[in-house]
Order: structure tokens, then C-alpha cells, then sequence
């Protein structure tokens, strides 16, 4: 591997293109995908950028393991500044922009300015243009995935915006040319901003690996692991994220309605069993995975990709809706114009229990999937009642005087696991990074429902800021890496660090790479604190501190949030909340 | 069903036939089974440790059942038992590093027992070898051990498979204090003919 990453940065106002090194010493640090595009981030921006202003940048960032062919490693980050949340913002995806990033021989992909109109960028070995795209404006994803795919090959990578990125939704997605989003956040907004409407890359090199029989070797040992572990082996392949529909629900965790309570005996009517069973027409995933979590689904003639746990239950469940076939629709629905499935829901539950007691006039209701079906086209195209829900539920919630009815954190809309079972996991959306996230803050569903690596109680709140400190550390390895959070599952950090090794002659520990991974957590910390970020923001909607849950497994809980702080402090180096001098010294952080 | 369960797990867990992570139970109830999630603390089993699944296809409990669920469903298919217990026993677990089969000193073992097959594994946890191998013992034999990692029990009952797993870990401590004593087992056998059933 060579001694620098290097980067493509392009200024879309300018047009300027320039390529810029990074010394492998600062990548290593932060490893690459997720936090070395925080520390970019940084560098690019100060307290007052707007996330939507064109200052922000856009940082494509592969990790080292990029194109390697490791399994569930070809993925990569995106980083940049939430307009949904204000805080920093990393999502990632798997696609093959980040493999093919790598053969054309970047690393990484910078993006600043905005473009005098809708625009692609075109990557390959030589650099970037930009090339017109006004005759896309307004067109669903699926259909500017396949104009692209039949001008440039089906074989180069892609992000695109669809509608709602274009009319800078503040939760729009950018989705890859396999339908996978890079959902949470708003980054479609940021895309859009910048008259962006799609990224193609192609690439012809190779990926250098550093020694491929030491390579060879671990993958071996890891593949043995991954066709072995339940989870990855047997559950996901069978029935994709959706297993989790009654699993959340035998734990008392599968909230419906807006959070108002959790859905109790078997949910036949919209489990991830009869998704397998009546809608499901093929598997799919990311590039070079070998779990493939991914459905194909079909309702009345129309196959899309999903949903996925979350979106089913963002817009079914939690809209008071069973109807799978409906489910289906929505979800469709919201890929094809490029909004984030878990902030469209949220922001809809929200309107609807606002709508049930009085407090907006809305022409939602809790059950009624034409009125959503509606409701997410009138989002995209930011028209009528869909110009407020746009801008997210905090937003909608605050202005009609009443954020309580908002189930998010800084901004950003909860997934499907009511944190009153499982404490850890409220913790963890308290205190992640991006907001109210399962995964960035650190998904401690697989201890508390999973049992991954090994069951804890959901109820129990000692020791859970540990638990939590520790996940979101591995959890910032992984999405660095740009490995999946799934194939963490079954491989320790033992197996990534001699991975890394294998590839790029790092010859990290599990250790070191755990101390990278706290390294991000508390630079992305700072980055939130200096952006006026501050851990009174590290709470959780009011319903979940002080509305004991009416029924099932967990009835009479509720989020028992400062104990748990107060440890997860402690145990970070945080005192307050924030990485005191020490703490940054200790971690080469100024 | 979760008291009863509790109460197993617990008596096996008291008796040092599992620490405090490991082994397995389950019943069969018609075409479904209940089995012990994976991981779970067989001391302190509750509800939301069982797991119910279906005896051939996999539903969403595959993900938190015990990772040797396919073992449990492939002797449910092909023996009468009703319930399964999963131990990891000490001395029968090292006994089972000598041999293709554990022969009990003792009467009692003997009444029970006469011997005990070792099935010797590739891979010893939760894969395809002890799912072809383990059922075909089991259909002529109450418990067999798998070399170096314990022992499957079957019984009509969790009590039955309880009381069949500790018997064979009492006789294997006889066997081992024997053998620390510098007794063949062959001899003490032969004394008297007590072994004769
Ligand atoms: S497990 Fe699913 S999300 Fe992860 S890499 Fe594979 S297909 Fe993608």
C-alpha cells in the first residue's frame, strides 16, 4: 500500500480538480472510511458552516479494506454535516463506488462548492468531470440508475439522488446502484445543495493487497466463522433484517404508533416470515457479500428492494399500519424518490399523534396507508402539507409547541426498538453521534435481544455505559473499515486487525484498533461540541423517562437515563460530557 | 413450561454439569420445539430464554436459538425423545478423551448405562457431523458424549434427560477415583460379579 492515501477533491463552484495526499501516519489514526472522513471534516469546516451551505463538504472515503475481497468488506463512507441534525454526520453503504473509487487508484472523493446547474460527477483513473444532467431533473432513482448504467456499464459504481434530494428534503437519502441508501441523516440534502444528481465512478487497477497469503489465511478462518454464527449464516440469508419483526416482539421492544406502546403476541400479519413467504422473489447485497441481507419484493407486478427491519417498521408499525402489501408500497415508494425510510416514518407518526390530539391539523391518521402513500410523494416534492414535513419531526413538532411528540434525538428520527427494554440501547441513541441511531450508537440490540456475543438483561442499567462505550468504539472499527456491522456479528476485532495487517502491512492489534475506534468516537465528540452540540442534548424523548410501558415482557419500564450517563462519562474520560485535555492528549486529539 | 425449564437448568447448573454459560434444553411439542436461546445462563433461565421453533424450517428464532438447535431438531426427527439435555459434564467429558466408549464400575451406572458412546467430531459444536451422527446413537442409547465436549441426553421429559446426565457424570467420578486409585476398571468389574446386570 502506498505511504499516502490520495484523494480526488474537486470544488464544483470552481471547477477546480486537485489531487490531494494524506501521509499513511494520519490515516492510520483513524483508519480510514468513517473516521479519517471525520477528520477531513474537521480540517474543511469550522463552528459556523451550514450544512447546507456550500462550504460543506462531501468526503467519499473507502476504508482499508476496500476491494480487498473481504467478507461484507467492500463498503464505504460518506462524511459530512447533517441539515437534519446540524451535527457531524457519516453514513455508508454497500455499492461499488468504494471498490471502484480504489481501482482508479483514489482513496477518496472530496466534494466541495455547488454546481450552476444539475450536475454529474464522472471518476476514473485520470480524475473527475462534470457533466450536465438537466434532463434528469426530478427523475426517480431507478430510473437515472439505468440511464447510467446503460451510458457508463453496469459495472461502475453510483450514488444518486432521486427527487427529494434535489428539493433538499432535510432527510433525503443517496442510494447506490444496487437500491442500498446511505439513509440517515439528510446527506441527499447535502447532494443536493449542490446541484449534484449523481456520482459515477469506473475504475480499472487493482487493489494492492500487502500479502495475500497471510490474506488468504484469515479469510479462510473468517469465512469458516460467518457460515457458522446463526445469525449470519442461517437467519439473515433466510429472512434478511426483517427476522427481527418478532424477535423485537416476544422482547416487548416492537413499538407501534409513534412509540405510544409495543406490540404484543406473534405479528403475523407483517413478520419477516410472511415477507419471506408471500412477497420475497430473490435475495440481494452489497458487493463481495456473502450473507446478502437484502429482499427483492414484488406487490402486484412492482419488485423493489426491501424493506428492511427499520423501514417496515418505520412506515407500517409505527404508522398504526399491518397491511405488508402497503408496507411494501411505501417503502418502494421512498427509494425510488431518495427519503430515508425511519425519518419519513418518524416525521408521519409524529404528524399523526399530533393530528389524534389536537394539537396540528394534519391529514394524517394512524392507519391509513393511502394518506402516507400520498403524504410521501407530497415530501419529495416539498408541496402542501409535505413542505413541513420535510424539514424533519423536531422542526414540525417545536412549532406546533409540542417537541414531547417527537421520538427523536438532536434531530433525528428513532428505529424500531422502544428503549424502555433495553436500556443499553437507550443509552446508545442518547448518546450517538448523529443523533437518535442504532447503529452509531453503538447497537446494543445484539447483547440485550441477540445475545451477541452473549446475552445481557435489557432491563438491567449497570455496567450498560461500558457496554455502550465499548460497542460504539467497535462500531466506529467497523464502519472505518468499511466493513458491515452484520459480519461484526461473527468475527471479533482479533479477525479485522489481522485482516488490516494482511492488507496493509499496518500490523495493528485488536487493541490498537479498538483505540482507533475510541479515537473517532471522542473526535466526533468535539466535532458535535464545537458546533454548539452539547451533551444536554445526550436525552431522550420525555415519553421514555417517565411513561412506564402500559404491556408486554417489559411493562412498567422506563429509560433509567442518568445512572446510565453518569458511568458512560466516567468510563469515556468525559467529565461533563466532553473529552477533557487529558483525554485528548492521551488520544493525539487537540 | 419456563418454571420447569428454571428448575433444570438450575439443578444442572447447582450441580456442576454446567458453567454458567454453557449447554442447552429443549422439549418437543408437536411439530415445534422450545430450546434455550443461545448463550443463556441455564442457572437462571427465564421466559425470555425460550425460544420456540419449528422442528424443520427455520423462522426468525433461528437467529437467538441455541447454536445447536439443528443437533436438537435432527434427534427429535429421528428418536421418540420429548426433551433434550445439553451438559457439559467434567469427568465425563474427560473420560471421553480415552475412548470410543465410557463403561461405568459402579451399579447404578451400570444398571443405567451398561456403556456410553463417545462420537468423535470434526467440529464439535452445532455442525452437520453431529446432526447425521448423534440421532442414529441416540435412537439405541439415552445419552452419548461427544469426545472433549459433553453430553447429549434425551428423556420423555426434562427430568428424565436431568437425571440421566447426572448419573452418567456420578459414574464417571467413581470411574476416575478408580483410576486414580490405580484400578484397571476391568478388575474392579470382575470383584464378585457386582457389575452383572
Ligand atoms: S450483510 Fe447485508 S448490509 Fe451487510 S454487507 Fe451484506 S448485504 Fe450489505
Amino acid at each position: 500500500m502506498s505511504p499516502h492515501w490520495r484523494a480526488l477533491d474537486i470544488d464544483l463552484s470552481t471547477g477546480r480538480i486537485f489531487n490531494t495526499e494524506f501521509p499513511e501516519s494520519r490515516v492510520r489514526l483513524f483508519l480510514g472510511g468513517r473516521g479519517l472522513g471525520a477528520a477531513i471534516l474537521r480540517d474543511l469546516t469550522g463552528p459556523g458552516t451550514e450544512p447546507l451551505g456550500s462550504d460543506t463538504p462531501l468526503i467519499f472515503a473507502t476504508g482499508p479494506l476496500t476491494g480487498a475481497g473481504v467478507p461484507s468488506g467492500d463498503r464505504f463512507s460518506l462524511s459530512t454535516l447533517s441539515p437534519l441534525t446540524g451535527t457531524v454526520l457519516d453514513t455508508n453503504s454497500g455499492g461499488r463506488l468504494g471498490r471502484s473509487l480504489k481501482r482508479a487508484g483514489w482513496d477518496l472523493l472530496i466534494i466541495r462548492g455547488a454546481a450552476q446547474s444539475l450536475s454529474i460527477l464522472k471518476v476514473d483513473n485520470s480524475g473527475g468531470e462534470l457533466l450536465p444532467a438537466g434532463e434528469m431533473r426530478g427523475e426517480r432513482v431507478s430510473t437515472v440508475l439505468g440511464k447510467l448504467g446503460r451510458t457508463y456499464g453496469k459495472s461502475c459504481g453510483m450514488a444518486v439522488i432521486g427527487p427529494a434530494g434535489e428539493r433538499v428534503v432535510r432527510y433525503a437519502s443517496i442510494m447506490t446502484e444496487r437500491m442500498r441508501a446511505m439513509g440517515r441523516g439528510g446527506a441527499g440534502a447535502v447532494m443536493g445543495s449542490k446541484n449534484l444528481k449523481a456520482i459515477v465512478v469506473m475504475g480499472s487497477g487493482e487493489v494492492k493487497v500487502h500479502d495475500r497469503g497471510r490474506l488468504k489465511v484469515v479469510l479462510e478462518e473468517s469465512n469458516r466463522w460467518l457460515r457458522a454464527h446463526p445469525v449470519t449464516s442461517k437467519a439473515l440469508p433466510a429472512l434478511g433484517t426483517p427476522m427481527l419483526v418478532n424477535i423485537c416482539t416476544r422482547a416487548g421492544i416492537f413499538p407501534m404508533a409513534n412509540f405510544r406502546r409495543v406490540a404484543v403476541g406473534e405479528s403475523k400479519a407483517y413478520s419477516g416470515e410472511l415477507l419471506a413467504r408471500e412477497f420475497t422473489v430473490g435475495r440481494s447485497g452489497c458487493t463481495g457479500c456473502y450473507i446478502r441481507c437484502g429482499r427483492i419484493t414484488e406487490v402486484d407486478g412492482v419488485r423493489g428492494e426491501g424493506p428492511e427491519y427499520e423501514s417496515l417498521w418505520a412506515l407500517g408499525p409505527n404508522l398504526d399500519i399491518t397491511d405488508l402489501k402497503a408496507i411494501i408500497r411505501a417503502a418502494h415508494l421512498c427509494n425510488e424518490l431518495g427519503l430515508d425510510t425511519i425519518s419519513t416514518g418518524g416525521t408521519l407518526s409524529c404528524a399523526m399523534e399530533l393530528g389524534s390530539l389536537d394539537i396540528r391539523r394534519s391529514s394524517l391518521n394512524f392507519g391509513d396507508s393511502e394518506a402516507v402513500l400520498k403524504a410521501i410523494g407530497l415530501i419529495a416534492a416539498r408541496e402542501g402539507e409535505g413542505d413541513e414535513l420535510a424539514e424533519g419531526s423536531r422542526t414540525l413538532s417545536r412549532k406546533a409547541g409540542a417537541e414531547e411528540y417527537s421520538m427523536q434525538v438532536k434531530g433525528l428520527e428513532l428505529p424500531g426498538y422502544d428503549p424502555r427494554g433495553v436500556q443499553g440501547q437507550g443509552l446508545a441513541y442518547a448518546t450517538s453521534s448523529r443523533g437518535g441511531c442504532h447503529l452509531r450508537g453503538g447497537y446494543l440490540i445484539a447483547r440485550e435481544v441477540l445475545g451477541i456475543p452473549k446475552k445481557v438483561s435489557g432491563r438491567e442499567v449497570l455496567g450498560k455505559g461500558g457496554h455502550v462505550a465499548r460497542a460504539q468504539d467497535f462500531g466506529a472499527v467497523a464502519d472505518s473499515l468499511s466493513s458491515c456491522r452484520f459480519a461484526t456479528f461473527a468475527l471479533t476485532q482479533e479477525y479485522w486487525s489481522r485482516m488490516v495487517s494482511a492488507v496493509t502491512g499496518w500490523e495493528m492489534s485488536g487493541e490498537d484498533m479498538m483505540r482507533a475506534g475510541e479515537r473517532i468516537i471522542n473526535l466526533e465528540r468535539i466535532l458535535n461540541v464545537e458546533r454548539g452540540i452539547e451533551p444536554e442534548q445526550d436525552t431522550l424523548p420525555r415519553r421514555f423517562l417517565s411513561e412506564p410501558l402500559g404491556e408486554g415482557a417489559c411493562a412498567g419500564e422506563v429509560v433509567r437515563l442518568d445512572d446510565m450517563l453518569e458511568e458512560y462519562y466516567a468510563r469515556r474520560g468525559w467529565p461533563g460530557g466532553v473529552p477533557d485535555r487529558e483525554k485528548r492528549e492521551e488520544l493525539g486529539l487537540s | 413450561m419456563t418454571a420447569e425449564f428454571a428448575r433444570i437448568g438450575r439443578l444442572l447448573f447447582q450441580g456442576g454439569l454446567n458453567n454458567s454459560h454453557s449447554g442447552n434444553l429443549s422439549v418437543r411439542i408437536g411439530d415445534k420445539l422450545v430450546i434455550t436461546r443461545r448463550g443463556a445462563m441455564l442457572g437462571e433461565l427465564s421466559a425470555s430464554d425460550l425460544v420456540p421453533i419449528d422442528l424443520k424450517q427455520d423462522d426468525s428464532g433461528i437467529a437467538i436459538a441455541s447454536t445447536e438447535v439443528n443437533v436438537h431438531r435432527a434427534i427429535y426427527r429421528s428418536t421418540s425423545a420429548l426433551a433434550i439435555v445439553h451438559s457439559h459434564p467434567r469427568s465425563a467429558t474427560a473420560l471421553s478423551l480415552r475412548g470410543d466408549n465410557i463403561v461405568p464400575v459402579d451399579v447404578e451406572g451400570r444398571y443405567y448405562f451398561k456403556r456410553v458412546p463417545v462420537f468423535q467430531a470434526k467440529r464439535a459444536i452445532g455442525s452437520e457431523e453431529l446432526e447425521g451422527g448423534l440421532p442414529v446413537l441416540l435412537e439405541n442409547f439415552p445419552i452419548v458424549m461427544i469426545r472433549g465436549h459433553g453430553a447429549f441426553a434425551t428423556g420423555g421429559n426434562l427430568e428424565e434427560g436431568l437425571q440421566i446426565s447426572h448419573s452418567l457424570e456420578w459414574s464417571c467420578d467413581i470411574l476416575l477415583r478408580c483410576l486414580a486409585m490405580g484400578l484397571s476398571p476391568e478388575v474392579v468389574m470382575d470383584d464378585d460379579g457386582h457389575g452383572d446386570w
